[in-house]
């Protein structure tokens, strides 16, 4: 385990202690919510996570290079950006995935934009949106998303 | 029938499954590969998830979100920002779980920059999540990207309240108490957490993970008992018809 996790686990360990002295019950009913928010998603972690493994032994890091890699940048971040707004996997489950991705060679620009288009653009979820907010409000907030979701990628690949 | 319903709920983890075992027949040296290359990513996840876990539960314990919640306004300045950026921050679910709860600030008198703001949040910057994306892609990247996120989202606030304003929002007419019929549970927002059935067991029961109105005629006595569970749902999803 590395320090990161380490700290981590120490930190939220601490805490958790704290919070069960303070009010067991409480402390309890919440981690009951949250174990029903978790369980929705168990199937879809270890389907990415098996996932993961097939992508990596048949599709070669070359290949990842090229197609998401530093040569590329443009037309893979607009993909990407675009795949995010489609997509409505949690946040939760995409940045394993998204971490093998990098690890195999693919740039972090199209890498960013996917995870920023992920979380803030939904298509899926627009007629909702649309419904409670109106469809001003709901168009506007996606297409500012969208081109910000592209900014913040592009000022990443700038820093890091 | 039950089966298929698991297997149609879990379409990703089915599909990946079958190409397992299809792999598991046709090239096993290939498939133990990925396997092999899985479990890095699977040990990551378990030794994060815990942590996930009891960070969720204990935010979900601890933030008082109703106290945020009373600090916004549309003389709220600042203050109102720093507030949405951490009501945001510090909610779980999804984007649309947000939906209902903006809809209610909104009607208190947030405004349109604060409600953009609690929704990017919400939907990029969670805590557990940071500690997620810091595991996976690291802590510099973590930290990269959400400084230059929070500057976003505070020049998206600002530039939606140039295009949009309040009359643009859709508002429900406030439902007349004399002429409540029932319950309505707004299916798509409910999370199933069973707050409502373990408070009022006589009017909510939970089926299927969504929390279900036992239909019956409400009096003036029950429609008061039903109030502070509807402010109670974590969600927002219940109201009077």
């Amino acid at each position: 385990m590395d320090i990161f996790t380490a700290s981590l686990w120490g930190i939220t360990g601490l805490t958790f202690i704290a919070s069960l002295v303070k009010d067991k019950q409480k402390t309890f009913n919440s981690m009951k919510m949250a174990k029903g928010m978790m369980k929705n998603m168990v199937g879809q972690i270890v389907g990415i996570l098996l996932l993961i493994g097939l992508i990596l032994t048949f599709i070669p890091p070359e290949v990842i290079k090229s197609t998401l890699g530093e040569s590329n940048t443009f037309i893979s971040t607009i993909v990407s950006a675009l795949a995010g707004s489609i997509t409505l996997i949690p946040a939760f489950v995409a940045f394993p995935l998204v971490g093998s991705l990098v690890d195999a060679g693919a740039s972090i620009v199209p890498a960013v934009a996917f995870l920023t288009t992920l979380t803030m653009v939904g298509l899926v979820t627009f007629p909702l949106e649309k419904r409670e907010f109106g469809l001003k409000f709901a168009t506007i907030r996606n297409i500012f998303s969208f081109v910000f979701a592209i900014l913040i990628a592009l000022a990443m690949g700038v820093i890091m | 029938m039950k089966i298929i319903a698991i297997l149609k709920k879990n379409k990703l983890l089915t599909a990946v499954s079958l190409a397992y075992v299809i792999l598991f027949i046709a090239i096993p040296d290939k498939a133990y590969l990925s396997v092999k290359n899985s479990m890095y990513y699977i040990i990551e996840m378990l030794q994060i998830m815990p942590v996930i876990f009891i960070l969720t539960s204990i935010i979900e314990a601890w933030v008082p979100k109703e106290v945020i919640m009373k600090g916004f306004g549309e003389k709220a300045g600042i203050k109102g920002s720093v507030f949405s950026f951490l009501l945001g921050s510090f909610s779980a679910g999804p984007i649309y779980a947000a939906f209902p709860i903006c809809k209610m600030l909104l009607k208190k008198g947030a405004s349109i920059a604060n409600i953009v703001i609690i929704l990017s949040a919400w939907a990029v910057i969670k805590v557990p999540m940071l500690a997620n994306e810091a595991k996976f892609l690291g802590v510099q990247f973590m930290g990269a990207r959400w400084i230059l996120t929070v500057i976003a989202i505070i020049i998206i606030a600002y530039l939606m309240t140039i295009f949009v304003k309040k009359k643009d929002i859709p508002v429900q007419a406030e439902q007349d108490i004399g002429k409540v019929t029932g319950i309505d549970i707004k299916e798509h927002y409910c999370i199933g957490c069973g707050l409502c059935e373990k408070l009022l067991p006589q009017h909510f029961e939970v089926i299927d993970k969504k929390a279900k109105w036992k239909e019956s005629i409400l009096n003036d006595v029950q429609i008061d008992e039903l109030k502070p569970v509807i402010a109670k749902c974590p969600v927002k999803a219940i109201g009077f018809k």
